[in-house]
């Protein structure tokens, strides 16, 4: 076979397209992050800056970002987890997807820790470290806490005469049945909730000095002031204070009746200030504020106490299939450092170490710092993590909607609940 | 040929000819594996997967553990959970609701398209519009038109007094709701397989029937019915199939609320699966639909099966 000048120069031009293609084909395996679509804006947000920058730099890694709706991140998570090879090489789980039948699948972070200690862990809450520790084993750090605070509509407030902060959740109740009105022909609700799920009601439980599930897996909501709560929530849906259509509502829902003002008041997470006075979705841009959930002073014994607010705990974690660990521990003590802490939280986050709440980037940028740090350290879990939780807070919620539709009276659906939720508690 | 041999061939078993080629020939390797790539996908995408679920309605299954064989707990655990059979009923009342309402609107609409109709290519269009419109964004729309508060439509309803579709607190509401809003999306599904039977009836049979004086109630039972009857059968048993796994009205509309009183199976599939991660249960559930399918297809699948063997 002849060699010709053109042949000689296709086949020399492929081999070198070859070799330097082989540093690419190298190159090509890119860190695996699975998570929520917030954890990735709050990690490389521009105002308060990408705290993933100099780790990638030093790792000379890209890092992809595999995101996900909350439901969807963990069911995907955990099937990819389940793999005896995985592709994740990080994740982010929240504590009431968790429990200890899922701990498996991650690694014991306390060797990690032990050999490469995170930055003064001791600033980081121990409930929210024990949110996501079972059986003794941790299988994720803090990163990001959604704690609920108050919220008013300021305008409406002073179209009806409320012109206090509630002090205590009597004040809240009466606040509520003065905001039940006709506004420009429009119904507004005094109070909305999101009912998918029981976190929201929790908060209405825990003022009147209720609970639904304790730390230590006892069903409590069928004692007289979870009742009481119920009771409260079943008169206020008869008497329209709560949206007609509120048993379909989700955290979108309340968000859209606050920004129309078809709801004058809710209990949601701090960082919704930002939604809720947004001028592009907002017809009450700067007029809606946050405070703190006031108890029952009733069962308080004063005014001014607050109640313990729903929190919830999303957490770093390795897949213990994961293709990297090392550099997965690595990202996650970059991630958890005060630096990353604080810049997380000008980016949006609600932070896990207290400290972030005294720097001043912090402080201009979330006015309810003061607020949210108050209540941080009495904050609860809506429930402790458990296999059936899931379950347990779906039976919750259809005795609750059956007692307000009434169906039921408020005590024989708690009854029920307990009936159908304690073979499912952990004994 | 005797005159006797005539019934001896008749009397051949069906199957033996049923395996004969139209040459007389017996079909060959060749022609069984030109028909395995067909077969392959069939087994690997209908009945292996099918296998696995019945597999996995035995076993407890869930992330973080391995499968654990329980017999038939799953299906007891099944039959013993009241929001089970509230989902079993609601899915046959709206599974019902929807295929008949579908099959009478669908057989109106080709009835008055097929008869004289201006601008009928316009028409049909607008007909099969909203089969072209995605679910999610159809619910979607429907839901926001008809909220209870400031739907358009619902305020419409009221004002002419025809009270509100409370289909957000009323379980009954919203088991109509999402029943009507399957029809709106479905029916050009059965409306096409009507309007195409429709079109090869012969017409001068129809005629012959109004020479005769049939009126024109006397001219579609007794001449275009038979006629479309097979085409109305394969929309009833694929609209039941299709019907069965109804999930997205239902979960955009009210995911079962409240109280879980809207729930139809495939919501009560969803929920064991993908919020409990009960995948034996799931799996189980999932099994008790395809028997349902099964039960409903039956009849039409042994008429079919008569139809081409034992009289072939």
């Amino acid at each position: 076979m002849d060699i010709k000048r053109r042949n000689a120069l296709a086949a020399g031009t492929a081999l070198a397209a070859a070799a330097l293609a082989r540093p690419a084909i190298a190159q090509t395996r890119k860190f695996v992050i699975m998570s929520h679509a917030v954890h990735r804006n709050v990690s490389t947000g521009a105002r308060g800056g990408d705290s993933t920058a100099a780790w990638r730099q030093r790792n000379n890694l890209e890092i992809e970002w595999l995101t996900f709706g909350v439901e969807a991140v963990h069911e995907r998570l955990y099937r990819e987890a389940q793999l005896s090879q995985g592709g994740v090489d990080m994740a982010f789980i929240l504590e009431r997807y968790g429990g200890p039948h899922i701990a498996p699948l991650f690694e014991d972070l306390r060797p990690y820790m032990d050999a490469a200690p995170i930055e003064k862990l001791d600033e980081i809450s121990p409930s929210m470290l024990a949110a996501h520790t079972y059986r003794g084993k941790l299988i994720g750090i803090p990163f990001r806490h959604a704690t609920h605070g108050f919220f008013t509509n300021n305008v409406m407030a002073r179209e009806r005469g409320v012109t206090q902060v509630p002090q205590s959740f009597e004040e809240v109740i009466a606040a509520a049945d003065k905001l039940t009105y006709t506004r420009d022909g429009a119904r507004v609700a005094g109070y909305a909730l999101s009912m998918d799920d029981p976190s929201a009601l929790m908060d209405i439980i825990r003022a009147h000095g209720g609970d639904f599930i304790t730390r230590d897996y006892r069903f409590v909501a069928d004692q007289p002031q979870a009742v009481a709560a119920i009771a409260l929530v079943r008169d206020w849906y008869r008497r329209g204070v709560l949206p007609r259509n509120v048993m379909t509502f989700k955290t979108e829902e309340v968000i859209t009746a606050m920004q129309q003002g078809r709801a004058a008041l809710t209990n949601q997470p701090f960082g919704r200030i930002v939604n809720y006075n947004d001028p592009r979705g907002s017809r009450f841009p700067g007029e809606i504020s946050v405070a703190n959930i006031p108890m029952m002073e009733s069962v308080a014994g004063r005014k001014g106490a607050l109640v313990p607010a729903k929190t919830s705990v999303w957490a770093m974690a390795i897949p213990s299939n994961s293709p990297d660990k090392q550099r997965a521990w690595s990202l996650i003590r970059e991630l958890s450092s005060v630096e990353s802490t604080i810049r997380a939280a000008v980016n949006g986050n609600g932070p896990v170490r207290m400290s972030a709440y005294d720097d001043p980037r912090v402080r201009e940028l979330a006015p309810y710092a003061d607020l949210e740090r108050r209540v941080l350290p009495t904050a609860q879990l809506t429930v402790p993590g458990f296999d059936q939780a899931g379950r347990a807070m779906d039976i919750f919620m259809e005795e609750v909607q059956k007692a307000m539709l009434g169906a039921a009276e408020p005590q024989a659906a708690m009854n029920a609940a307990k009936s159908r939720i304690e073979p499912l508690l952990p004994s | 040929m005797t005159a006797g041999a005539a019934p001896l061939t008749a009397a051949r078993p069906a199957a033996r000819r049923a395996r004969r080629l139209p040459g007389g020939t017996r079909p060959g390797a060749s022609h069984y594996a030109l028909l395995a790539p067909a077969q392959i996908l069939l087994v690997g995408i209908i009945l292996l997967p099918a296998i696995y679920v019945a597999w996995m309605s035995l076993q407890k299954v869930s992330f973080g553990a391995d499968p654990v064989f329980v017999g038939l707990e799953n299906y007891r655990a099944l039959l013993a959970d009241s929001v089970f059979w509230r989902a079993a009923w609601n899915t046959f009342l709206v599974v019902n609701a929807v295929v008949y309402g579908e099959l009478l609107l669908g057989l109106g609409l080709a009835l008055l398209v097929s008869g004289w109709m201006p601008y009928r290519k316009i028409v049909i269009a607008l007909l099969i519009a909203p089969y072209a419109i995605n679910e999610v964004s159809a619910v979607a729309m429907w839901r926001f038109v008809l909220e209870p508060d400031i739907g358009m439509v619902n305020w419409a309803m009221l004002q002419i007094g025809l009270g509100q579709l409370d289909w957000s607190a009323d379980p009954a509401d919203a088991l109509v709701l999402a029943a009507l809003l399957s029809i709106w999306i479905h029916t050009p599904f059965t409306f096409l397989i009507l309007y195409a039977a429709l079109q090869s009836v012969p017409q001068e049979i129809k005629e012959a029937a109004t020479v005769d004086g049939a009126n024109a109630w006397q001219s579609f039972r007794h001449v275009t019915l038979p006629f479309i009857l097979p085409a109305l059968l394969v929309a009833l048993v694929f609209r039941y199939i299709t019907a069965m796994r109804i999930f997205s009205e239902i979960w955009l509309l009210t995911e079962g609320g409240p109280a879980r009183m809207t729930e139809v199976l495939a919501v009560y599939l969803y929920r064991a699966a993908f919020r409990y991660h009960e995948f034996g249960l799931a799996s189980a559930t999932a099994f008790a639909m395809v028997l349902l399918s099964l039960a409903v297809a039956a009849p039409y699948l042994y008429a079919a099966w008569l139809k081409m063997f034992r009289h072939a």
